[in-house]
């Protein structure tokens, strides 16, 4: 059955859906308001290409909180927007490629032996063929087909998640900044889920905080062993950056920002339960006395 | 038997056309794209930008616009519109992306010293109008080639080389010219990023610096150069990776040692000191065969040295491509 995309199972029209959605289709908006008014600049095929693929990697670690963040908050219904969320990232990423295509003058085979000879350029589209396999097997018809196995197969996405990263860190020309700030927040993602598979509760502060400075320390050796093995800048001086916050915070900084505002969320959906319970309670009263 | 030859000031028709062409195209399209209303706001905007550019009036506009040198041409390219060629710029000390045009703005042009040391008969400093008093300018049409895949077609205006090698007097023991960029930790924001190794530092050979193609640029389009393209003076080395055309230049040291230049120190497996163009050669990430000409979008073959050969090839026939000496990157 074809629905719009903000209604839920039922053809009902669903806030949170709607909002997936938005979010969803605003960096296309985004981009394709850039391109109608020259906000792309002098290369503006060059500019797309690093956006699409700049949001599939987004779209990828948002689409991987959806089951940490119903963890931490008690909120179940975020789980319906992750598949939404999943196909965004796939659509962004076979975008990013499409227009590589262009890119290289239209010249097919050139566009093939670059993908072969490059090793940052085979490894994205590894990834994508990956993500291409997780996306056709995202239909109902396909999940009840695969049962279990469709868990096992779709346990790869943490695989293609780190394909990205590295193809993203690879491509970069000296700057890797933004790549080590998808590899933290990645690395959040993963130590929410390990930590729940060694059965610790991502309601407790002491865990989340845990999985924060885990992940910030293991984001910080990262770029740092990035920076030192792949290029000339000193893994020191980069290791030194994290302790200052000018000019601007680095990856690591930001991570264990984000890891630790996650601390007091358990918090949120008990306290706002019980606001709505004695609204309700205090709604009702008044009923009763003015009956 | 009729023999037409090129006069100084004869600039090729297509470029002469193009420029103003493509400028109308681009307003035109605006126009059809997004209605009278939006485009209207997006041209104010083009021009808010080069009225800021130019709002300090620069002490040397008076010199240009100079002759142009006819020996010099790009007859079967267009011209670069003025406004991809002054908003598309790599310039790493004011950030690492593209449009760091505005961001420029804040690099101080005067005074602007210029520090000329190392194996010469007598170090000096000089200050910018001093030395455009004592060179001759004038106007050549370059191609533009950046290790990044993409090219620009454009009018500079400056000086040879051989003249400021003139001036600085090098004894005989130099073999080499290091080139410094200004590190203005107050306008250059990100000389924050400790971790990269600034002063911005690039080099040639004295040979290459006598090289009639190697210029000292001062102006653009026949104004003074904008700040993000290297005010008030930097280099065009057109047979070689745009990274090797140092911009904003502070010193010129004289010595035998071959400098490193800031981008072989930070990934010397990618950006060598010699960097030929040549489309035989990759990038290690990318193929070096075409290349994308800035507002035409045209992807075009890329020419051994840029397709300045005639002019270069001999300062490298007495080198072999070896471990120690690449070329090509």
């Amino acid at each position: 059955m074809i629905d719009y995309p903000w209604n839920d199972r039922a053809g009902r029209f669903n806030w949170l859906r709607m909002a997936a959605f938005t979010l969803a289709v605003a960096p296309a908006l985004w981009i394709a308001v850039d391109a109608a008014t020259g906000g792309l600049g002098a290369k503006p095929l060059t500019e797309t290409i690093h956006r699409t693929g700049h949001w599939a990697v987004r779209f990828l670690l948002i689409s991987l909180a959806m089951t940490p963040v119903r963890r931490i908050t008690g909120w179940n219904r975020v789980i319906t927007v992750r598949r939404m969320l999943g196909l965004t990232a796939f659509s962004y990423a076979v975008v990013h490629l499409a227009l590589f295509i262009p890119d290289q003058g239209w010249k097919l085979g050139h566009v093939a032996s670059e993908i072969v000879l490059r090793p940052y350029l085979t490894i994205g589209f590894i990834a994508l063929l990956g993500l291409a396999a997780l996306a056709a097997t995202s239909t109902d018809a396909m999940i009840r087909r695969l049962g279990r196995r469709w868990q096992v197969l779709h346990r790869i996405v943490y695989g293609l998640v780190a394909l990205g990263l590295l193809h993203f860190f690879m491509q970069s020309k000296i700057n890797a900044t933004e790549a080590a700030l998808m590899t933290g927040f990645w690395l959040l993602l993963m130590g929410w889920r390990l930590a729940h598979r060694m059965g610790a509760s991502l309601k407790s502060p002491s865990v989340m905080a845990m999985v924060a400075i885990g992940a910030a320390l293991t984001a910080a050796l990262t770029e740092a062993l990035w920076y030192g093995a792949a290029t000339g800048v000193p893994w020191r001086a980069v290791l030194e950056a994290n302790l200052m916050l000018t000019p601007w915070p680095r990856p690591a900084v930001i991570t264990l920002i984000v890891g630790l505002v996650t601390v007091p969320l358990p918090l949120v959906k008990p306290v706002l339960d019980r606001l709505r319970r004695s609204v309700k309670r205090s709604s009702r009263g008044s009923t009763s006395i003015r009956a | 038997m009729l023999i037409k030859v090129k006069r100084g000031w004869e600039l090729p028709e297509s470029a002469a056309i193009s420029e103003s062409q493509y400028l109308n195209r681009r307003s035109l399209l605006k126009k059809l794209a997004v209605g009278s209303v939006l485009a209207g706001s997006a041209l104010s905007g083009g021009m808010s930008l080069s009225r800021r550019a130019y709002a300090e009036t620069d002490p040397s506009a008076d010199l240009y616009p100079v002759s142009a040198n006819g020996k010099y041409t790009v007859p079967e390219r267009p011209l670069t519109s003025e406004k991809d060629a002054t908003t598309y710029n790599n310039f790493y000390e004011f950030g690492t992306h593209k449009g760091i045009y505005e961001d420029a703005q804040a690099m101080k042009l005067r005074p602007w010293e210029i520090r000329i040391d190392g194996l010469v008969e007598k170090e000096m400093t000089l200050d910018i109008d001093g030395l455009l008093s004592k060179v001759q300018l004038e106007e050549r049409v370059y191609r533009h080639r950046c290790v990044e895949t993409w090219a620009m077609t454009v009018p500079w205006s400056g000086f040879p080389m051989s003249q400021l090698i003139a001036l600085a007097k090098p004894l005989s023991g130099a073999k080499y010219i290091r080139m410094e960029t200004l590190a203005d930790k107050e306008a250059m924001s990100n000389l924050g990023a400790f971790w990269y190794p600034w002063p911005y530092t690039e080099g040639v050979t004295m040979e290459e610096g006598m090289n009639d193609l190697c210029f000292m640029v001062t102006g653009l389009f026949g104004k003074p150069l904008p700040k993000q393209n290297g005010a008030p003076l930097r280099i065009a080395l057109p047979w070689k990776y745009g990274f090797k055309s140092i911009k904003s230049i502070v010193r010129f040291t004289f010595t035998d040692e071959r400098p490193v230049g800031y981008w072989e120190e930070l990934q010397d497996s990618e950006y060598g000191f010699w960097a030929n163009v040549n489309p035989e050669v990759p990038h290690p990430r990318w193929s070096q065969a075409q290349e994308r000409l800035l507002t035409t979008g045209d992807t075009v073959p890329t020419q051994l040295y840029n397709g300045y050969g005639e002019f270069v090839a001999g300062l490298y026939s007495g080198l072999q491509e070896s471990e120690g000496i690449r070329l090509f990157r």
